[in-house]
């Protein structure tokens, strides 16, 4: 039987989730809901979808079996709960949402509803993150000591403004750090303390951190997240542990690269580095889990307690204080 | 003009290659090595064709500077006794192992009129100059974060031992990285936090570290100091600085300049460095500013600095807290 997809948020993240479900086997994207009829214009055009006026009533619409939340952080909660109340399954971008009193309401109401909740940790389904994650519980690695992890990314702010309020997205320690704390969580589990520090310029959306994790005897964790990454996103990780190290850096790993005069790239040469790109995978495993009835690989407590780890960080580097973790039930 | 420089004990890493650098300088006379294990000092004299020195005495009565590689906890009595026969010092890093000792050898060198250096080689990489040049001329804009690192092998030797080491790696790598970080900005560290751990070597001190810096200024910054780097990584470790200016941001490696040596006969991969020779450039440095009688570029102050930053890194980890400087001077 066909799943069929609702598409909230038309921005990076709803139009990668609409491009990625459309043409998986089984799925079909069937309406889309954007700010504005036009930014819905583009993924309607590409999947079929047709373009709903709002949230409520794509949530409300009978030919919807799952609703993708990619709207703006702060709106997850009242989209998330929306979609649940009208009986649809949900599928939440990260992090779940800007408040762990929202998360809680989100996960409630998908409980109540019998609906499932994942949420989009995507980088569980990239290759590289999954090979280290693989060698560390084969035990090919042993014992990890250190780890070391980056993300950066040009300041996303100038492009999308929202980003900018920290009290709509949790700035980049919500946005891109929450990605490597997800990571360190399903790499080695919860980890003990947190010390943290943050800055984000008057003007320009330019932001930058650095945590640092400590687990139970080991590992120690040091994250690097970047808005002040000009040339673009770049995602790294340094992982020692006893029998040896690993080394990721993606600005080395292209297997594709073109030149052309005058500095553009041409447009039907997209780099093809994968044959199905993480954010495909990652939808083809929810979705085939939610028609199976099980529960996604990161479900509504998982992203849960990944968002509490964010609000950590940022509580640590706010109070200038060593940050005691417990993670939430 | 030539200055007579004599090198003091090869029991640091680094001995081998100051005393390659010294060969190498046309302003400088080798005159000798003095090292308290005669079999060290006999090996070291012949690999380098020097003159070996049966006591310290007879090696200071021919200097006018001398370059110490000994253990850290002996940089205070070698420099006392420099002091004392109107020697100059340049010391190994860290400056010392404790407050007192570092206090110690900045006055007795002050009293006697000698200058006291300190070996921050990192200080002579034109990378790392580059980058000051641009912060100082305001290219980067105000700056407002730096996360630097120096991961390396572990040394093995006295390294790991805390009496004559003063600690582990926080002790061996951070003093570098504190130093350029204040030497590039012209800012000061004004608390540390610190997460240290002793995973890998079964050693008493820390092989891994992470330090969290809070400047005067309002930046923040990171060192890695880990010995994290594997027996097969194919070099000793690395030097790099990423730095986050409200107009740039600039990414410094200062071991970069390399060649990828697979190299079959060895059966390893190997980095084979083609930079230029940091040890070389800067005691070529200190000896130029001795010869003119102007200050050296690094002295015995911006080791105390550095070591306080160590200090504060040890605090932290024993309190887990942040710890400002201001503590360890009360």
């Amino acid at each position: 039987m066909t799943l069929r997809v609702g598409i909230l948020g038309a921005g990076f993240a709803g139009a990668m989730h609409a491009r990625s479900a459309h043409g998986l086997d089984g799925v079909a994207v069937t309406a889309v809901a954007a700010a504005t009829p036009e930014e819905a214009a583009p993924v309607a055009e590409e999947t079929g979808a047709r373009i709903i006026s709002d949230a409520a009533a794509l949530c409300a619409s009978t030919d919807v079996d799952l609703v993708v939340v990619a709207t703006p952080t702060y709106l997850h909660a009242e989209h998330a709960i929306a979609a649940a109340r009208a009986g649809k399954h949900v599928f939440c971008e990260k992090p779940l949402a800007r408040t762990l009193a929202d998360a809680e309401r989100i996960v409630r109401a998908c409980d109540e509803a019998g609906v499932a909740l994942a949420v989009g940790h995507v980088v569980r389904y990239f290759p590289e993150y999954q090979a280290a994650k693989r060698m560390l519980d084969d035990g090919t690695l042993g014992r990890a000591s250190i780890a070391t992890l980056t993300r950066g990314n040009f300041p996303v702010g100038s492009a999308r403004p929202w980003y900018l309020d920290p009290a709509k997205s949790g700035g980049v320690v919500l946005d891109l750090m929450l990605h490597d704390l997800d990571t360190v969580r399903w790499w080695f589990g919860e980890p003990r303390r947190i010390y943290a520090r943050h800055m984000r310029a008057e003007s320009g959306g330019l932001e930058y951190a650095l945590a640092t994790i400590r687990y139970d005897d080991r590992p120690i964790v040091h994250i690097e997240s970047s808005w002040a990454e000009h040339a673009g996103f770049r995602t790294g990780f340094e992982l020692r542990a006893k029998n040896g190290m690993l080394v990721h850096d993606s600005r080395a790993v292209s297997p594709f690269v073109v030149q052309a005069p005058g500095g553009a790239q041409p447009a039907m040469m997209a780099s093809p580095t994968l044959g199905e790109s993480p954010y495909r995978r990652q939808l083809r495993d929810v979705l085939a889990r939610v028609q199976r009835g099980e529960r996604p690989l990161v479900d509504g407590r998982e992203g849960l307690r990944t968002l509490a780890l964010g609000l950590a960080v940022i509580e640590s580097a706010e109070s200038g204080r060593v940050v005691e973790w417990s993670a939430p039930a | 003009m030539t200055l007579r420089v004599g090198l003091v004990s090869f029991a640091h890493v680094h001995a081998s290659g100051v005393a390659s650098a010294l060969r190498g300088l046309e302003q400088v006379e080798f005159v000798g090595i003095y090292d308290d294990d005669a079999e060290r000092g006999r090996a070291a004299a012949a690999t380098h064709g020097v003159p070996l020195h049966k006591t310290l005495d007879s090696l200071l009565e021919r200097c006018e500077a001398v370059i110490l590689a000994s253990t850290n906890a002996d940089h205070r009595t070698y420099t006392e006794a420099a002091a004392s026969r109107g020697v100059h010092v340049l010391s190994e890093k860290p400056l010392a192992t404790t407050l007192a000792d570092a206090h110690a050898m900045i006055d007795v060198c002050a009293a006697a009129r000698v200058q006291l250096g300190v070996a921050f080689p990192v200080r002579s990489s034109p990378a790392v100059i580059a980058l000051r040049e641009a912060i100082a001329a305001g290219q980067l804009g105000p700056i407002r974060a730096v996360r630097a690192t120096n991961p390396g092998q572990y040394p093995g030797r006295w390294f790991g031992d805390k009496k004559a080491a003063g600690g582990g790696a926080a002790m061996d790598h951070t003093v570098h990285a504190a130093d350029a970080i204040r030497w590039l900005l012209g800012d000061e560290v004004a608390r540390v936090h610190a997460e240290l751990g002793s995973f890998t070597y079964g050693l008493d001190v820390e092989d891994t570290g992470i330090l969290t810096l809070d400047l005067a200024s309002g930046g923040f910054a990171s060192i890695d100091c880990s010995w994290s780097r594997p027996t097969t990584f194919p070099t000793w470790g690395g030097v790099t600085f990423h730095v986050v200016g409200e107009l740039a941001t600039v990414d410094v490696d200062v071991f970069r300049q390399a060649l990828m040596h697979y190299d079959d006969a060895a059966g390893k991969t190997r980095l084979v460095g083609w930079g230029d020779d940091l040890t070389s450039r800067m005691i070529g440095d200190f000896v130029d500013a001795i010869l003119a009688g102007r200050p050296v570029p690094i002295d015995g102050t911006a080791g105390l600095r550095a070591l306080e930053v160590a200090l504060a890194a040890y605090r932290s980890a024993e309190t887990k807290r942040p710890v400002d400087i201001a503590e360890l001077r009360a």
